[in-house]
């Protein structure tokens, strides 16, 4: 390995990057927000804000907000984040490996969105509170799996 | 990242897309099934210590025929009841599964009406077997963090369906107010014995009142155990 990495010149911008990436970056970064929020209460043991309802505690408090002692805002933080160095990488790649990078966008969206809709069946049927917090994230899954979605249709024609 | 040379052309293929949907489908179902399994070993299952009711009509666990005999008197929404709970959970194995140590359960509902309300449920779990009892008193616990709304009609008939407990039995005995009079009752004879706080407990007649760390508890009753 050669400790002195040599400053390459960044390849431009793929033309597939359009607007789609924008909205795909702002969302994934709001996922973030959201996600980092929840992770930052249950790791501190600090109160939701949650507007006039209860929820957001009663479910940030069940004994289903953590699996394998992990609370799962930070599986949520975790994949939103691969998600943002799989964005980012993909305007710095080459052509090649850009068709790829969009599988695993697909993959991680589709995880996190199969994920999000056990939650929220765990929400409205067994723990039968809603948390507004798990709800933005669940959407923002679904908008960014319905964007890769498109763009798979786009790089496989 | 080794596989990618190969594919020298920019695309997906359909095979690739299927691949990706099978397995994520997988993780998910594979997450879920795991989760599941394991919440039902935290929210129930089976117990690994003898559980019955007294004939004054207390609820316990371990065997009454154990050396040491714990009275405890409880809170549902006090939280350092929460904390003793978890302790005793911690130990069970060691000592109340182990036939050293029974621990019989008494409600002493004084903080708010949602401690009576909890109460009266988890004596209307008790009416379904003392197992039920423990079991649904652990849940109490676990969701006691999520404040007076974790106690609201809704959602102690909801830790009922959790449990597996019959519904129909349970939301008319909680409806009913059925056990109204017997929690309090409990309050009336906890607070004759001496008990103005959760939680106090009696261990062999002497009195401790406050939760008590694992450690300092299994040194206080490995001190009373016979030789």
């Amino acid at each position: 390995m050669n400790g002195f990495a040599k400053r390459k010149a960044i390849p431009p911008a793929l033309p597939v990057v359009a607007w789609r990436w924008w909205l795909m970056m702002l969302l994934t970064c709001a996922g973030i927000g959201v996600a980092g929020y929840l992770s930052y209460t249950h790791l501190f043991e600090l109160p939701v804000i949650c507007g006039n309802s209860q929820g957001c505690d009663l479910v940030a408090q069940s004994i289903y907000a953590k699996m394998f002692g992990v609370p799962v805002a930070v599986f949520g933080l975790l994949a939103y984040i691969a998600l943002l160095v799989l964005l980012i990488a993909r305007r710095r790649i080459g052509e090649n490996l850009e068709a790829y990078v969009t599988l695993t966008v697909f993959g991680i969206s589709l995880l996190g969105m199969l994920f999000s809709a056990y939650l929220t069946y765990l929400e409205l049927f067994v723990i039968l509170a809603v948390c507004t917090w798990c709800v933005a994230s669940a959407l923002i899954m679904v908008a960014l799996f319905v964007l890769s979605v498109w763009e798979i249709s786009l790089v496989n024609p | 990242m080794r596989r990618m040379p190969a594919a020298r052309k920019q695309g997906i293929t359909t095979a690739q897309i299927i691949l990706v949907i099978g397995a994520m489908v997988i993780a998910v179902a594979l997450l879920i099934m795991l989760n599941s399994s394991r919440l039902r070993r935290a929210t129930g299952g089976t117990l690994s210590y003898p559980t019955g009711v007294t004939q004054e009509g207390a609820p316990y666990k371990g065997s009454p025929d154990a050396p040491l005999k714990m009275e405890l008197y409880s809170d549902f929404l006090c939280g350092h009841c929460a904390d003793f709970a978890n302790v005793l959970e911690a130990i069970s194995a060691d000592y109340i599964g182990k036939g050293k140590l029974q621990v019989i359960f008494h409600n002493f509902a004084f903080l708010a009406p949602e401690s009576v309300q909890a109460a009266q449920a988890s004596l209307c779990a008790l009416e379904q077997g003392p197992a039920y009892f423990w079991q649904y008193h652990d849940l109490l616990y676990a969701s006691r963090g999520g404040g007076m709304a974790a106690y609201s009609t809704v959602r102690l008939k909801a830790y009922a369906q959790e449990l597996g407990l019959d519904t129909d039995a349970f939301n008319r005995c909680l409806d009913s107010r059925a056990k109204a009079a017997q929690v309090q009752a409990d309050l009336d004879a906890g607070r004759q014995a001496g008990v103005d706080g959760t939680p106090t407990w009696f261990l062999n007649g002497q009195k401790h009142v406050g939760a008590m760390s694992e450690g300092a508890l299994r040194n206080l009753l490995d001190s009373l155990l016979p030789r």
